[in-house]
């Protein structure tokens, strides 16, 4: 039971994280004039949570920050908010699979292939909504933006845990 | 806790599931076009069910149609149409007595009035007897005598156009004095047509009324519709791209009805105060939401100086102006720089900061 | 950063490349062929004609309108009213069109070409 509760509130706590890093960057201006790519900071707390917790609450993380973000910023049901979604579904999915079945990468390749991943996902919800095929060549412009943020979102992530494996606050939290 | 996640994700599911339902769900599209007010009139307009939109576009054909027979100013005397020009009757009472008319009618005046006043004088419907002169619409157009334009130019005064709002009529108080609507009558009836649809349940249509343009809602590709300004001197070229949401795209433009005398063009715009083609701009078109408004204020604008124009436009709230002068700069209100492509080429000049 | 980060860093890079060179190379290497566009003309509200603007293919054919019989020209990937019987003559000086969306009206006669396809704009207010 009161593992349980301690869970929920992490995840609370962790879902409240990404949903603010996602609206906080939708307010900053691009970094890169190209419409769709985003740093992705967020993704920092949805490879968290699975890190922490598995590839289900990791999913639970991400589309409540994507439903979340999306309300605070009006963009609900948007074509914005379909991408989004579809993004961080197929985001999530990547990085709970290499995270589960290997164990040579570290955070900055999960985060890479999460970043292309998340690209992919919002690539093809971009095909079905404007039900065209021509949307494909934007393929390698977002697959090249996603090598620097997958980078840097990893790069961040590995930084907290090589910071955690000496202080265990974390592991803490979720074990007790 | 598990049950729940799993509630959670079939609610989210279901949720982006319905959304991209509702995106997808293709509407249906009805296109018709119709031959009115001496220009082709398309209707696009989009529904879910054929039979509503079939009825709404219908219903806002039948409104052009009411308004084109009130305001037709050229039918031959005697016949059926004659009579039912309100125009026509009060042209022909002119100096007489007053006449009964519709409201629609009676609403295009007041309109005609409110920015004669406005423009000084730049805007006047009464210009009919100077329009008669150079004969637009005529096997053989020409350029009238100045004597003759200045005689036709003393019966051309909006303040002898007498509106009576309580008994519903208008007079126009010298003999020989003739309303022309040709610079509103289109944009108005395009504005009731859309009203129609709208009151007919179409969310999504476009209406094309020779190059007079109207959107409700937004494309198929739930954007903007993307509405070009042709290039007054270049056939088949378009100078920019607006997007255009639930507003009307109007252009004035001397390219469009004209004929060449003695090496010079002699277009249809006249400016009431000299009796001429107006000659300080090429092209000017006006966003705003109101179809009728816009059309008038492209004639306004047209025959005004661009400066005066622009100062004007500034002033109206949700009015937009772009604009070609006859020297070939290309100038607009600033709120029309987001959103909108200026594709200048060599021909025109623009310079953003203006 | 481990073995594998770089070399999942660099299979992505290469693969990204790759999809440039290919996306984008594809258009000099195999030029799109242009479809031919298909005008269509009515008369009075009827459908008349629909001829496919095709290069190196020139005919002219005869409208009956309301007014009078107008010729239409079809010069290859162009098409223009050449004669009309209404005093305006507006169509006529309307010259070549060709392009998805444009039009040519002749409004006395009521015919109509439209040039069918996908056009850039959705209305071009003139």
């Amino acid at each position: 039971m009161r593992d349980r509760t301690r869970r929920l509130v992490f995840l609370a706590l962790l879902v409240a994280m990404a949903t603010a890093l996602h609206v906080v960057e939708g307010m900053l201006p691009l970094p890169l004039p190209i419409p769709g790519a985003k740093l992705g900071l967020a993704n920092i707390i949805t490879l968290l949570a699975i890190y922490l917790y598995g590839f289900r609450d990791g999913l639970t993380v991400a589309l409540m920050r994507v439903v979340l973000g999306s309300l605070i910023s009006g963009m609900f049901l948007s074509p914005g908010f379909m991408l989004g979604l579809s993004g961080a579904a197929c985001c999530t999915l990547v990085m709970a699979l290499l995270l589960k079945y290997t164990n040579c990468f570290s955070m900055i390749g999960v985060s890479l292939a999460g970043a292309v991943g998340h690209n992919l996902g919002q690539l093809l919800a971009a095909c079905l909504l404007l039900q065209s095929g021509a949307i494909i060549y934007y393929l390698p412009v977002l697959l090249i933006a996603g090598l620097p943020t997958g980078f840097i979102t990893g790069f961040l992530l590995n930084s907290l845990l090589v910071h955690d494996r000496k202080s265990g606050i974390l592991r803490d939290l979720v074990r007790t | 806790m598990n049950r729940k996640t799993g509630l959670l994700f079939v609610a989210i599911l279901l949720i982006g599931g319905l959304a991209t339902l509702q995106y997808f769900r293709r509407s249906y599209e009805y296109s018709s076009d119709q031959f009115l007010m001496d220009t082709l009139v398309s209707i696009k307009a989009y529904g879910k069910d054929p039979s509503t939109v079939k009825r709404a576009v219908a219903a806002a054909y039948a409104e052009m149609h009411r308004i084109a027979e009130l305001a037709d100013g050229f039918p031959q005397p005697g016949t059926a149409t004659y009579r039912s020009s309100d125009v026509c009757r009060i042209n022909e009472q002119a100096g007489k007595k007053p006449v009964r008319v519709d409201a629609d009618i009676m609403a295009m005046l007041l309109l005609a009035k409110k920015y004669n006043q406005m423009s000084d004088g730049a805007f006047d419907v009464t210009i009919g007897p100077v329009m008669d002169l150079w004969g637009f619409g005529d096997k053989n157009p020409h350029v009238p005598s100045q004597e003759q334009i200045r005689s036709a130019l003393t019966l051309v005064n909006s303040n002898d156009l007498m509106i009576d709002e309580q008994q519903h009529t208008v007079f126009l108080r010298r003999a020989g004095m003739k309303l022309d609507l040709g610079a509103l009558a289109k944009g108005y009836a395009t504005e009731k047509a859309i009203q129609a649809l709208k009151k007919n349940g179409i969310r999504k249509a476009l209406l094309d009324a020779g190059g007079s343009i109207r959107v409700l809602g937004v494309n198929l590709r739930n954007a903007p519709w993307r509405i070009g300004i042709k290039d007054p001197r270049k056939a088949d070229a378009i100078v920019a791209v607006l997007p255009l949401q639930d507003a009307s795209a109007v252009t004035s433009g001397d390219y469009y009805r004209y004929f060449e005398a003695g090496g010079k063009r002699y277009h249809h715009i006249l400016d009431p105060r000299t009796g001429y083609p107006a000659t300080s701009n090429m092209s000017v078109t006006v966003v705003t939401q109101d179809a009728g408004l816009a059309d008038i204020l492209s004639t306004v604008f047209f025959i005004l100086s661009p400066d005066k124009a622009l100062e004007m436009a500034r002033k109206m709230a949700g009015v937009e102006l772009f604009m070609i002068t006859a020297d070939g700069h290309i100038r607009h209100t600033p709120p029309l720089l987001s959103g909108i492509e200026v594709k200048a080429g060599e021909s025109y000049l623009y310079d953003q900061g203006r | 950063m481990t073995r594998a980060d770089k070399i999942l860093l660099a299979g992505l890079l290469l693969i990204s490349l790759l999809s440039v060179a290919v996306l984008y190379g594809r258009f000099s290497i195999f030029p799109a062929k242009a479809e031919p566009v298909q005008a269509v003309i009515t008369a009075q509200g009827k459908l008349v004609r629909k001829i496919y603007l095709t290069e190196g293919v020139n005919s002219s054919l005869v409208i009956q309108g309301r007014v009078g019989p107008a010729t239409v020209e079809v010069d290859g990937t162009r098409i223009r009213m050449m004669g009309a019987p209404c005093t305006g003559q507006v169509c006529v000086k309307e010259g070549w069109i060709g392009r998805p969306g444009q039009t040519i009206v002749c409004m006395p006669g009521e015919i109509l070409i439209r040039i069918e396809g996908a056009a850039p704009v959705d209305a071009v207010t003139r």
